[in-house]
């Protein structure tokens, strides 16, 4: 296949990569740059573990090749901390033991954050809803749906 | 002041932040210069004869740096115990499940490797094969291993007491057959393994393991090198969930694939391979025959256990006991005999899972509650007739040093408000109650204790040197936590070394729920060595005797007057200047009798102490679709102490997702001729954020003798007892008894519609 060279905006920085198009996403963040904090779990879109934001919305890397990912702003884990600092959902997600493994946890904190973007007071019902696309096999779910509560508006 | 500064707390992990920013390193994220992709060829076959494997092609492909077959092994079987010794890595005379491993492939990227792994020629003349422990054991059924007559792996004998006396001298006896297929570990990580020879013959190896030198001696034994020159490394790891403590056939390969090539290598299992190739849990049938008194009082019990096997002993003589030693250990059992049968069959191999047999445990508890319906005896008396007592030996001659059962039956009850609902609920809503206990490590031979190391800096900040492994539940913190604890420091003056057989000590693992007890019970007798010798240094800096110092907030100060104190860094520099080292070492080797094996004499002190736990469901069945809605569930465990309450109550709610809400309602393997149907994360279902219910945890402590303070397993017994929980909640919604598990819609249609006819029928 040949190669296409394409751009990319992963977490405000800007990169040119030249690789087959018939790659996904999820195999040039994790292979090619490194970004290794998207992990592949199921490869078939039922997990999340994959899960990194398109222009602030939650989808599955191990789904989109990587020239649908063209022109738009990717947000990795990597890219939600920075200057030393901690977003306040991965800070409530430590403060509310709501990480064991940790393997699920970037694309489930990707999708808590996503979630309060775009609603601050999401009831119980809402949280399980929008998470439920995200497995985790350690926690239940439990102190996860607790930590993003305690970070919603209404929590806080 | 408190007695503790943190422990008992719900102190924030130490290794999550990493997890938190994607910083922390699974095994399948490793990379290494000129690192090399390897992928494993399979068998198609579930029984075949392997005739020749023509390897020329594939290692002709350019990008191609190392191709693997038997011919590379020195051909020894490999087993956990001297007499199964049966699984060669690469088999050499024959294929006996599907995705056996055949061959393997390490080339420069993923496509090529694949791209190889179809031109390998392998000649197979088929077998005839079986794939249930019935026609396994029948006679002419095709043997799997020549030397296990009948297929028959392994066989359990416990007997004890007088069961014939017991069953005559019974008011009531009944006998019921349970089974359930095999369930899946699924964990979040799939399995991933990179391995490095370097120059001089060292092996360096990451894989998410539950024990790095149980992995590392059979790769020094197998691989033919010493066991000095086999470093697994510390990696984080994606669950275990019992599945992870043995060594896989990947590790061998992908070190032998380094070997050969000369180049890292890394093999990264897909979903698919992570569900048929890793060990996955036992199918089992189980008969049990139960006689008791009016009272509701076991007087004696016969069990009859077959359990598939899959086609390699793996930890088989210890998955055989187990379902039976957790129920021993939960309910008094005076008369009981135990035969529990491993029977080799042509499916991939099967381990040791968290739940220990849903058919084995949920059987025990269901027919307690058909006997009090007999009797006109409540679940829960039925329980607290026969639950375990601190003071008791169990009916294999453990003795139980600290048991809160009673206490777990209680509270849980009285949170679910058990005596409002017990038989006031609407038609098919339901609830049920579930107790199991859990060991706290098992005999382990030379591998059984624990030893641990500190050494101080010149600041006062301490290394710990440990082998314990964290899994994902918590271990690391709660070494950290404990030795902060002893040395008064703060967890960021802690830096922690573990689970890297170069440089740590001997250590079970993260296997047989032993690590709070035996390595943290290491880790805290190595702080208090240090601190013995900080003491003494500081005692003749303050002019006053050691025994009237104490240690807090990185000062030493004198009891009965604090102001009266010298700084740890003091104390270290003097040390230091004085030319004395200041280090911590600790042992800890757990109490067990060390005669007791479990085939030849299932006798003795199986675990230094056991974890107690109950579990109340509440379910909801709708008679239309068959589906359960759990509406609360109720968690208690006698955890000993509770070191870290908050990391606890995350393992009984991630015990009822996996053992009540997954392991009794939804996930089972399914299977055609040998071929697992749903290896993927689509068609298995695991439980979702919206499928669990709210659960009540309840802490017991009982503060075990031996404990570190007083702690024990915490959490593992949860995910069994929901499971039981789950199954007597539904059941006694829809007012039938089903003996086969998961209680899936289709099976609790069913049912419904045969107690409906039978209705009918008598009308």
């Amino acid at each position: 296949m040949d190669k296409k060279t394409i751009l990319l905006k992963i977490n405000d920085e800007e990169y040119s990569i030249t690789t087959c198009p018939n790659r996904t996403l999820l195999e040039i963040l994790r292979d090619d740059l490194s970004l290794t904090g998207a992990k592949e779990s199921c490869g078939e879109g039922a997990c999340g573990a994959c899960t990194v934001l398109l222009d602030g919305l939650p989808m599955r890397s191990c789904l989109l090749l990587v020239t649908e990912a063209e022109g738009k702003e990717i947000t990795t884990i990597e890219g939600l901390s920075g200057n030393g600092k901690l977003d306040p959902i991965q800070d409530a997600f430590i403060e509310y033991h709501a990480i064991q493994c940790g393997f699920c946890s970037p694309g489930m904190i990707l999708t808590a954050y996503s979630l309060l973007k775009n609603n601050p007071d999401p009831d119980e019902e809402e949280i399980r809803h929008a998470i439920s696309g995200n497995i985790c096999r350690c926690t239940g779910y439990a102190k996860i749906v607790e930590a993003i509560q305690a970070i919603s508006t209404k929590g806080r | 002041m408190e007695k503790y500064s943190l422990i008992g707390k719900s102190v924030k992990r130490i290794d999550v932040t990493s997890k938190a920013t994607g910083e922390a390193i699974f095994s399948a994220d490793i990379k290494l210069s000129r690192m090399l992709v390897g992928k494993i060829l399979r068998s198609p076959y579930p029984h075949a004869r392997i005739i020749r494997i023509d390897t020329s092609e594939a290692e002709n492909i350019s990008g191609v740096r190392a191709v693997v077959t038997a011919s590379d092994t020195s051909g020894d079987k490999w087993g956990v115990f001297r007499y199964t010794q049966d699984q060669q890595f690469l088999p050499t005379d024959k294929v006996r499940y599907v995705g056996e491993e055949v061959a393997a492939v390490a080339a420069v990227d993923e496509d090529t490797a694949i791209k190889a792994l179809k031109l390998i020629r392998v000649e197979y003349e088929e077998l005839p094969a079986v794939f249930d422990v019935e026609s396994a054991r029948k006679p002419g059924a095709p043997l799997i291993h020549e030397q296990y007559p009948s297929n028959i792996n392994i066989n359990i004998k416990i007997d004890v007491g007088d069961i014939e006396k017991g069953f005559q001298e019974s008011y009531y006896v009944r006998e019921d057959t349970f089974m359930a297929p095999e369930d899946s570990y699924f964990q979040g990580e799939p399995y991933a393994v990179a391995a490095h020879f370097d120059q001089s013959g060292n092996l360096e190896i990451w894989m998410p393991n539950a024990g790095p030198h149980l992995k590392a001696k059979p790769l020094s034994n197998v691989l033919k090198i010493p066991l000095n020159k086999v470093r697994v490394r510390k990696v984080r790891i994606g669950g275990a969930f019992g599945g992870r403590s043995e060594i896989s056939p990947a590790d061998v390969i992908c070190a032998l694939l380094a070997k050969k090539s000369q180049r890292p290598v890394k093999i990264v299992y897909t979903r698919e391979e992570n569900s048929i190739a890793t060990r996955q849990a036992h199918s089992m049938v189980a008969t049990i025959k139960t006689g008791v008194d009016k009272e509701g009082r076991v007087l004696a019990r016969d069990i009859t256990c077959y359990m598939d096997g899959g086609a390699y002993s793996s930890t088989g003589p210890i998955a055989v006991s187990v379902p039976f030693l957790c129920m021993e250990q939960a309910y008094r059992m005076d008369n009981v005999r135990y035969n529990g049968y491993r029977i080799f069959t042509n499916k991939p191999v099967r381990g040791m899972f968290r739940t220990h047999g849903r058919a084995f445990a949920c059987g025990i508890d269901l027919q307690l509650d058909m006997i009090g319906k007999e009797l006109g005896l409540d679940p829960v008396q039925m329980r607290l007739n026969n639950v375990r007592k601190t003071g008791e030996y169990t009916s294999t001659k453990s003795y139980i040093t600290s048991c809160g059962m009673t206490e777990t039956v209680l509270k849980t009850t009285e949170k679910a408000k058990w005596n409002e609902k017990w038989g006031k609920l609407p038609p098919y809503h339901g609830i049920g109650i579930g107790c199991n206990s859990v060991q706290t490590g098992f005999p382990m031979g030379i591998r059984g204790g624990s030893q641990a190391f500190i050494k101080f800096n010149e600041e006062g900040g301490i290394s710990v040197i440990t082998g314990i492994v964290d899994n994902g539940q918590g271990n690391d913190s709660m070494i950290v936590q404990i030795a902060a604890e002893e040395l008064g420091l703060d967890l960021n003056n802690v830096q922690l070394i573990t689970a890297d057989t170069e440089v740590t000590p001997s250590d079970p693992g993260s296997y047989s729920m032993c690590e709070t007890f035996i390595g943290g019970n290491a880790v805290r007798l190595a702080a208090r060595d240090a601190k013995k010798k900080l003491l003494k240094i500081a005692s003749e800096a303050l002019k006053v005797n050691a025994d009237r110092l104490d240690l807090r907030d990185k000062k030493i100060f004198v009891v009965d007057n604090p102001e009266q104190s010298i700084s740890m860094s003091k104390v270290v520099r003097m040390a230091l200047g004085r030319g004395e080292s200041i280090s911590g070492e600790g042992t800890y080797w757990p109490k067990v009798d060390s005669r007791r094996e479990w085939v030849e004499n299932p006798s003795g002190q199986l675990s230094e102490t056991f974890s107690f736990g109950s579990v109340v469901a509440e379910v909801k069945v709708d008679p239309e679709t068959g589906k359960v809605d759990v509406l609360e569930v109720t968690a208690a465990q006698d955890v000993g102490y509770a070191l870290n309450p908050k990391v606890i109550e995350g393992q009984f709610e991630g015990g009822v997702a996996m053992g009540g809400q997954g392991g009794m309602l939804s996930e089972y393997v399914l299977w055609y001729n040998g071929r697992v149907l749903n290896p993927n994360q689509l068609d298995y279902m695991v439980p979702l954020a919206t499928d669990m219910p709210k659960i009540n945890n309840i802490i017991v402590e009982t503060i075990d003798p031996n404990g570190p303070y007083g702690a024990k397993e915490a959490g593992m017994s949860v995910a069994m007892s929901a499971a039981q929980a789950y199954c007597s909640a539904v059941c006694n919604a829809i007012g039938v008894n089903i003996k086969e598990f998961p209680l899936t819609p289709d099976k609790i249609l069913t049912a419904i519609e045969e107690k409906e006819k039978f209705k009918q029928n008598i009308k």
